[in-house]
């Protein structure tokens, strides 16, 4: 096995070990022991919460934000697209040229978002204002996944497991493990609108 | 204002690193500082300035968390922009959390992860009280509740002589020599509670209220030694004496016997006691306990009151307070009532859990140095009531009602601005 390989597999177990020190972090914590009187469905909540409540109809962020919004959606799609990829790079599997070439422009097509939305960083004052080294180099380091992914499908390059492990270990640091707390945090806001009858909206008068 | 110590230090940073449950430490790890939150705010909205941005605000206490509970912002802090908890801070976080938001929550709904933003916001808070950093308007109001038991420091004396020119009222209202507003008589299906504006600038309100009782037949009662509702425990983030607020309610209600807790028109209040105030006192309650906009409406389903429905004939719309809507889940049964009662009811956009604030929230209206940025944020709620046209604003919330006015007098509206008790009072057959 190349040293490269091993490098990646190496960062892997870390990203893999940190993750679950992260999990189990939120577990063993639990949900919130709420003493007060539920007039409300949690379940329905939680379920809402994760779906028609995630709707961009239902969101400012998504709908006066149509382009970002697209943009992050494709960003992010194109990160779960590479993180299927590094696994079966790992265990070889192998596709023919035109699906490789049909995945790279895919993956070229997100990364370019990952640009956008770093140029935007950049230019808008207020998010320039909110930003700090950790939100740009999160940007960078998983735009340039993307897009290493993409070029490694055409030209094989050990190039690719090195940013790739510096990827895997960044990933559970900085604001990248929003990966896991994002779930969590869906699930409170559902837990929370939730006992409280808010979540689901319904008519019960 | 207090010296910052080292023990002042630890004693802010305990509530961050509280590991009572997931929650904190899940909202303190997920913002991605999009910056989509900033027009979901209202004062964003009304400054343009990035210091109001919601994100802004949670970095302000993430930034802290990093630093001392994070490896990486131990070690490493200019990555994550971790800050230490000092006097700039602190001087930085009095501003935003008590002066730049209302905790309404409208930002949590809208935000692209599903970060409780106000949450945190009253997370600072509570680190701010636990160092005695509290504007000391706010915190006057607290020691009033603390130290006469309602937050306006009405005597007993005073409220007895105002409920019993209330009950001469209802009397000749209702045409009834048996009318009465009963107060502190044990065993009753109700224990009503008030919002001490009520006795001191609206009490017509607490007729309007009387009155509907009446027309229920119902057994009920105030308490004249625990009647206030309000929480400014609540809003300065508290716990203990947030604690005490909710106990001695609690206490009351055990001590007249009551079956059903009735919260009045207030909605920090509502939700202070029907929501958090289990928690402080982390215990069930053993009463039921329901807020007066759904006891109206259970009136009106049930035929216990009959209203006119020709009554209201001019175009009325209505406010949803963020507490009692967003934050508590009454969204119906208000329109419900108006439904029943007036034939030109026109929603605000947007309306619901979807609401804006109208800046009177969080404690704001008894910060006096916020004044100004108040009435400024106050501007898109004048905007969406002028939109509507209405001549009558209705909101069950008594800050509502005063923030509304102000509104109403600033920004020239010429609208009427009243409780849900007071139309339906206004509505009533009385059989």
């Amino acid at each position: 096995m190349n040293w490269y390989i091993k490098l990646t597999l190496v960062s892997f177990a870390i990203c893999l070990i940190t993750y679950t020190y992260h999990l189990i972090k939120i577990i063993s914590r639990g949900k919130p022991k709420d003493f007060s009187e539920s007039i409300g469905n949690v379940g329905s909540a939680v379920l809402y919460s994760f779906t028609r409540g995630m709707s961009p109809k239902k969101k400012e962020s998504a709908y006066l934000h149509i382009p970002t919004y697209t943009a992050g959606m494709i960003y992010h799609l194109g990160t779960f697209l590479s993180i299927a990829l590094f696994f079966l790079i790992l265990i070889e599997v192998n596709f023919n040229l035109k699906i490789n070439i049909v995945l790279s422009v895919l993956l070229f097509v997100s990364g370019f978002c990952g640009i956008g939305i770093l140029i935007k960083r950049i230019l808008k004052k207020e998010l320039k204002a909110l930003s700090n080294p950790d939100d740009y180099i999160s940007n960078l380091l998983v735009t340039g996944f993307q897009l290493i992914t993409a070029i490694h499908l055409l030209f094989y390059t050990p190039v690719y497991f090195i940013i790739v492990s510096i990827f895997l270990l960044y990933l559970p640091v900085g604001k990248l493990k929003h990966s896991i707390y994002f779930f969590a945090a869906r699930y409170h806001l559902g837990f929370f609108y939730g006992r409280r009858g808010v979540w689901p909206p319904q008519n019960k008068v | 204002m207090t010296v910052l110590t080292k023990t002042n230090i630890d004693k802010g940073l305990a509530i961050l690193k509280n590991t009572q449950d997931s929650k904190l430490i899940t909202n303190l790890n997920s913002c991605v500082h999009c910056g989509l939150c900033g027009e979901s705010c209202i004062y964003y909205l009304t400054y343009k300035d990035p210091r109001y941005l919601p994100a802004q605000k949670v970095d302000l206490i993430t930034s802290i968390y990093k630093r001392y509970c994070t490896f990486i912002g131990k070690n490493i802090p200019f990555l994550t922009n971790a800050k230490d908890l000092d006097e700039k801070n602190l001087k930085e976080m009095v501003d935003l959390f008590f002066g730049a938001c209302t905790m309404c929550g409208r930002c949590n709904l809208h935000c692209s992860i599903g970060v409780d933003i106000a949450y945190l916001v009253r997370t600072g808070r509570m680190m701010l009280a636990e160092m005695g950093y509290i504007p000391d308007t706010i915190q006057s109001t607290v020691d009033a509740s603390i130290n006469t038991g309602n937050n306006m420091g009405i005597t007993k004396e005073e409220f007895i002589d105002t409920l019993n020119w209330l009950e001469d009222d209802l009397k000749d209202e209702v045409n009834d020599e048996k009318a009465r507003i009963p107060v502190d008589e044990k065993d009753k299906n109700i224990l009503y509670t008030l919002n001490p504006r009520e006795p001191k600038f609206f009490p017509l309100s607490i007729s309007a209220m009387a009155k509907i009782f009446y027309a229920a037949k119902e057994s009920w009662t105030i308490s004249t030694s625990m009647y206030d509702i309000t929480n400014y425990g609540y809003f300065t983030g508290n716990k203990e004496e947030a604690s005490i607020i909710v106990k001695r309610l609690f206490d009351e209600m055990k001590n007249l016997n009551a079956k059903e807790l009735i919260l009045a028109e207030c909605g920090h209040g509502s939700r202070a006691f029907r929501w958090e105030g289990p928690n402080y006192l982390k215990n069930k309650y053993d009463f039921k306990t329901i807020t007066s906009v759904e006891l109206i409406a259970d009136y009106i389903k049930t035929g216990r009151i009959k209203v006119d429905k020709e009554k209201l004939k001019q175009r009325i719309t209505l406010h949803d307070p963020c507490n009692l809507v967003r934050n508590g889940g009454i969204v119906n049964e208000q329109r419900y009532i108006i439904n029943q009662i007036a034939k030109d009811f026109v929603e605000m956009t947007p309306h619901g859990i979807d609401n804006l604030c109208c800046g009177g929230g969080g404690g704001q209206l008894a910060m006096s140095e916020y004044n100004e940025r108040r009435m400024a944020i106050g501007e898109r709620k004048a905007d969406q009531i002028k939109n509507t046209s209405a001549q009558i604003v209705i909101t069950p919330c008594h800050n509502c009602v005063d923030q509304l006015i102000q509104i109403n007098s600033y920004y020239k509206l010429n609208v009427q601005i009243k409780t849900l008790a007071e139309i339906v009072a206004d509505a009533i057959i009385l059989e």
